[in-house]
């Protein structure tokens, strides 16, 4: 009986954030939508005009899109890593932050897509892939790979969602008569009985450890269609752990910025606390080195071994892109690590900060090893044409990218206004632990 | 001398071939040129040919209305196959050329291709500051490990029995991947629309990629049309100084149409050689080295202003144009 | 005959269209030079092609040749005032006539033993009449492929034929020996043949197609006496039997074994704790169902 009243409790503690609408909320949401139109008809002049609108020409054939393609799955496969490794060691964070993971995880995996789509010249023949496939080419295999890790991480979220669904079927009295409806559906006559939660937990928690497995296949295969060419700065072996590093990187940056969006506009201090942020800080600290560690190992043996191409590589990249790579490879790198750590530096506000500078990095190393290795190629570019030369994207493709970006922002409030994105089902089970043995630790 | 006289003999073999095309359009048509010209409905080709009528005027004709092949279409799936028992090479004298840039324009017009959409380009490459600059005519290299081919995802690019790497534009969804693998950057795409995408007068092959299509990819294909009617690459007819050689590997022959020779004897004698050797591409484009050369560089400068400027990174013209030489 | 009216001032207007200086530049032929050749090849199955060339050549321009399209020429074998004619031949787009006479054609010769062609263009209202004429002799070239102590040799006898069918052997007359190729012919000796046979060692690194075939040919090219002459013989005398073929798993349609089995494991294993997901999700459902049933019983 306590626990079906502390179900109630929560759902009730939970409710104004799944119905209230602010007016800077609705600000919010129209500015989104906004951005997500005029995306729309950048997307429309694309289609209509073909890929001469964006600033992509024959040397440099993949531009921002492409960027935002790898950031946003990296973004996704680090999610599922992650949530997968809260769940699998039940980790004492995992009720506060693996809620925003999973959010992350999929709606990234979702846009990243549609990046990749918009650098295809024939929408139209897009079923040809699997028309005619090839195995052999690696663009197939991260074909298979998203479909496959999409596929298993929608299954995964709905496994973890199940139980809030529950709890909110049985306490949404008050809720529209739709919101009841859907909880119903959603909830598939979940009851929380002792049976039902075992099976419950047992399938999410070989799930937790296949969408680990997924994302790091998926990072590898991704990682592959660069590494796999001849190029000069793609031809990498450690390209596959460096894109996981990478990831992760990007990964754990978002969901700090997520947390502390959330914990702000929610006021969520309660759940989302200061040892969240100090123990996503220690953990962003270990990837920012170890990011920190790739990036130069990359960079150093090609210098090193200085084969002509290499050269030529890393000539552009200190010269036209010289900002650039101080900004992504030097200040993303170092400012994080050194705001994180020393421990009297760690705030939540710095930490923040940290995460931010690490993704905007990120982004830059990212294009960093797309755009230069496409303007450097093994025979020179002789061409008198600028847009041939260098790359500078439009504000088509600038268009399309803040559509993506506002997309994730979007869909991820409305996906909270579905659900608590503090598990609610999560606390129950940890008080039910604490229940058990009320000596353990008492953080979260 | 000898060389003179072969050409001569090959020549009556292709007026053979001709004939044997022409006659049997005569036949059919059996009209006078005129009433061809004009009462037919043939698509312009916009490719203008003078000629004079046995009436003794000059008229420029569209070339459509006279070239009567019979057009043997082959079909993209055909074009898979290639020409059996064949191993198409292609040999490039870097000490005859003077980039003229007639390989380019012949290329550009069989094709239909507008400016700057080059399949045979003409790089000028200096590959160190002491190093002599040579003109570099650079067409697709039609790899025997082609890593374009191997990254595409629908087959819409494949290498063929006879060693050719073509590109069926009806299957290609325009991923680019292919061009991003080749390290040669032998391959283009189309960007955006253009008019000529839809002249439907000529049916699409795989072999001539003609018409071009918007979002595809397309590159240099050795001409296997021309192939098929025993003739030269375009490139290779156009060449003014005999620069390309075309032949069969099998069959160790190459020739530049004034000049016939063993393939693996020329490699062998004039140290032939493939560009980036190391990447393993194995290239079926060999070069014979800048040596002994007919011409000094400088004359490859005698072009447009425009083309000039493409090549202002390469050291030798900084050279030329700080001395004010260029 | 009102429609053909009609038909010609459609085809005028038109023309204009086509190119409103066809009129001018007619008045400018004046610049032009008319050149009207003869050759003749004698193949190897013995027929004969005679090939007129018909362009106007501008006397500034080297360049500026027009051809002139779809005239008629007639070829003709000329003895003293009697003229046989061969055939009819239209030039094609670059001006050129070509008539193949069939190896049974007899021809009549002169005193020296000279055949007679000459192709005729009869003339219009534009353009002049023109004639060329050429003259040659008709000569046999016998080609011997033979293997002479495991040496490959080729031997040429080279003979006309004066009145009495005698065979008069022929001299200093240059021959070009070749091989066929895809898209011309390897020349791989050229020597002049003396008392009406040459012998010569036949290269070793010849490749020959895929049965090591190959046409080995003996010619005379534009001889003033003869003309062209062309002999051909096929023999299995090429090194290279072997057909060059690539295979790469990568880039060839059929990926390498493992990449299927390797594939075929990852999804497999994946897809089924998919499944396995679902169904236990099924068994959750049910379980919850029976709950109610139960719950609505007790009721």
């Amino acid at each position: 009986m306590d626990i079906i009243k502390r179900k109630s409790e929560l759902v009730n503690e939970f409710s104004p954030m799944l119905e209230k609408s602010t007016k800077t909320s609705k600000i919010w949401v129209s500015f989104l939508i906004l951005v997500i139109l005029i995306g729309l008809v950048a997307f429309i002049i694309q289609v209509v005009n073909g890929h001469i609108v964006t600033g992509m020409r024959d040397n440099v054939v993949w531009g921002i899109y492409i960027i935002n393609f790898i950031f946003f799955v990296c973004l996704s496969y680090s999610g599922a890593f992650i949530s997968g490794i809260l769940h699998f060691f039940k980790s004492p964070w995992k009720n506060s932050v693996s809620r925003i993971v999973e959010i992350i995880t999929v709606l990234s995996l979702i846009i990243g897509p549609i990046f990749i789509l918009l650098c295809i010249g024939r929408l139209d023949r897009l079923y040809f892939l699997f028309l005619y496939p090839r195995i052999q080419s690696p663009i197939t295999w991260d074909i298979i790979a998203i479909m496959t890790d999409l596929l298993g991480c929608f299954i995964y979220l709905y496994l973890t969602f199940i139980p809030d669904f529950a709890m909110l079927r049985d306490n949404s009295e008050n809720a529209p008569k739709w919101r009841q409806k859907m909880y119903k559906i959603l909830a598939i006559k979940y009851y929380d009985t002792p049976t039902q939660r075992e099976a419950l937990h047992k399938i999410t928690r070989t799930m937790s450890v296949m969408v680990i497995a997924l994302a790091i296949v998926a990072y590898s295969v991704l990682a592959w269609i660069f590494s796999l060419t001849v190029q000069p700065g793609w031809n990498s072996s450690i390209f596959a752990p460096y894109f996981i590093i990478a990831g992760l990187y990007s990964g754990v940056s978002v969901i700090i910025i997520a947390m502390y969006l959330i914990r702000k506009f929610y006021h969520l201090d309660h759940y989302i606390r200061k040892v969240h942020f100090m123990g996503a800080g220690v953990i962003l600290l270990i990837i920012s080195i170890l990011f920190g560690y790739f990036t130069f190992s990359e960079y150093f043996s090609r210098w090193f071994s200085h084969k002509i191409e290499d050269t030529k590589l890393l000539d552009t990249l200190f010269n036209r892109y010289f900002w650039y790579f101080i900004f992504a490879n030097y200040i993303g790198v170092l400012v994080p690590v050194f705001i994180l750590f020393f421990k009297k530096f760690r705030t939540i506000k710095s930490i923040t900060f940290a995460a931010v500078i690490a993704i905007l990095g990120l982004y830059v190393n990212r294009y960093l090893i797309v755009v230069p290795t496409l303007e450097t190629p093994y025979l020179p570019i002789q061409d008198t044409r600028p847009e041939y030369i260098h790359y500078t994207a439009t504000w088509i493709e600038w268009a399309l990218s803040f559509a993506g970006i506002a997309a994730f922002i979007l869909f991820f409030i409305l996906i909270m206004r579905l659900v608590p994105i503090i598990p609610m089902s999560g606390i129950i089970d940890y008080e039910r632990e604490q229940k058990r043995k009320p000596h353990a630790s008492n953080n979260h | 001398m000898a060389n003179k006289k072969t050409e001569e003999g090959s020549n009556n073999r292709r007026n053979f071939l001709r004939l044997g095309l022409m006659s049997s359009v005569s036949a059919v048509a059996g009209a006078t040129l005129i009433s061809n010209l004009t009462a037919d409905e043939v698509e312009p080709s916009g490719e203008k040919i003078r000629v004079l009528t046995p009436d003794g005027k000059m008229v420029e004709v569209d070339a459509k209305s006279i070239n009567k092949y019979p057009e043997a279409v082959i079909t993209p799936t055909e074009s898979r196959k290639g020409i059996p028992d064949k191993k198409f090479v292609m040999v490039i004298d870097l000490a005859k050329c003077k980039n003229a840039r007639k390989c380019v324009e012949g290329c550009q017009k069989a094709h239909k291709l507008d400016d700057h959409e080059e399949f045979m380009k003409v790089q000028l490459i200096q590959n160190n500051e002491e190093g002599s600059p040579y003109w570099f005519p650079k067409p697709c290299f039609h790899c025997d490990e082609p890593p374009c081919v191997t990254v595409c995802p629908t087959g819409a690019t494949f290498k063929r029995e006879d060693g050719i790497v073509l590109i069926d534009n009806e299957r290609c969804i325009g991923c680019k991947f292919c061009i991003t693998s080749c390290p040669y950057s032998a391959r283009q795409f189309n960007w955006g629309h253009k008019e000529k995408f839809e002249d439907k007068s000529q049916p699409y092959s795989p072999e001539t990629q003609v018409p071009a299509a918007e979002g595809t990819v397309m590159k240099c294909d050795f001409c296997p049309d021309m192939l098929r009617q025993g003739k030269l690459p375009h490139c290779a007819t156009a060449c003014p100084m005999g620069v390309i050689y075309f032949g069969d590997k099998n069959e160790d022959i190459v020739t530049n149409g004034s000049e016939t020779v063993s393939f693996s004897q020329l490699i062998k004698d004039r140290g032939g050689y493939r560009h980036l050797e190391h990447l393993g591409t194995k290239p079926n484009v060999y070069y014979l080295p800048a040596v002994n050369r007919q011409f000094p560089v400088e004359r490859g400068f005698d072009v447009d202003e425009e083309i000039i400027e493409r090549y202002k990174d390469v050291p030798f013209v900084k050279e030329l144009k700080e001395q004010g030489k260029l | 005959m009102k429609t053909k009216i009609f038909q010609y001032l459609f085809i005028f207007t038109a023309l204009a269209f086509v190119n409103p200086n066809s009129f001018a530049q007619e008045t400018n032929l004046k610049n032009y030079k008319i050149r009207f050749g003869l050759s003749t090849t004698k193949q190897a199955d013995n027929s004969r092609i005679l090939e007129a060339s018909y362009v106007a050549a501008n006397k500034k321009d080297r360049k500026d040749r027009v051809p002139i399209y779809d005239a008629n020429i007639n070829f003709y074998n000329v003895f003293a005032d009697e003229e046989v004619l061969l055939g009819t031949a239209k030039t094609d787009q670059e001006g050129i006539a070509q008539l193949i006479v069939p190896a049974n054609q007899s021809y009549t010769t002169n005193e020296e033993g000279y055949i007679n062609f000459k192709a005729v263009f009869d003339g219009t209202d534009g353009l002049d009449y023109e004639e060329a004429e050429v003259a040659v002799k008709d000569v046999f070239l016998e080609l011997n492929l033979e293997d002479i102590d495991s040496v490959k040799t080729v031997i040429l006898n080279a003979y006309t034929l004066d009145s009495l069918q005698t065979k008069i052997p022929l001299e200093e007359t240059e021959i070009i020996f070749s091989v066929g190729g895809m898209l011309s012919k390897m020349p791989i000796k050229q020597d002049n043949i003396s008392e009406g046979r040459f012998e010569f060692e036949f290269p070793e690194h010849i490749s020959g197609d895929k049965n090591g075939n190959i046409d080995v040919f003996a010619s005379i090219i534009d001889n003033d006496e003869y003309g062209n002459v062309i002999q051909k013989k096929n023999i299995a005398w090429g090194i290279n039997k072997n057909i060059i073929t690539e295979s790469n798993q990568l880039w060839s349609d059929v990926a390498p074994i493992w990449m299927y089995v390797v594939l075929s494991i990852l999804l497999i294993g994946v897809w089924a704790n998919y499944a396995y997901s679902i169904k236990n999700l099924f068994n959750i459902k049910k379980e919850g169902k029976e709950l109610e049933l139960k719950s609505e019983n007790e009721n």
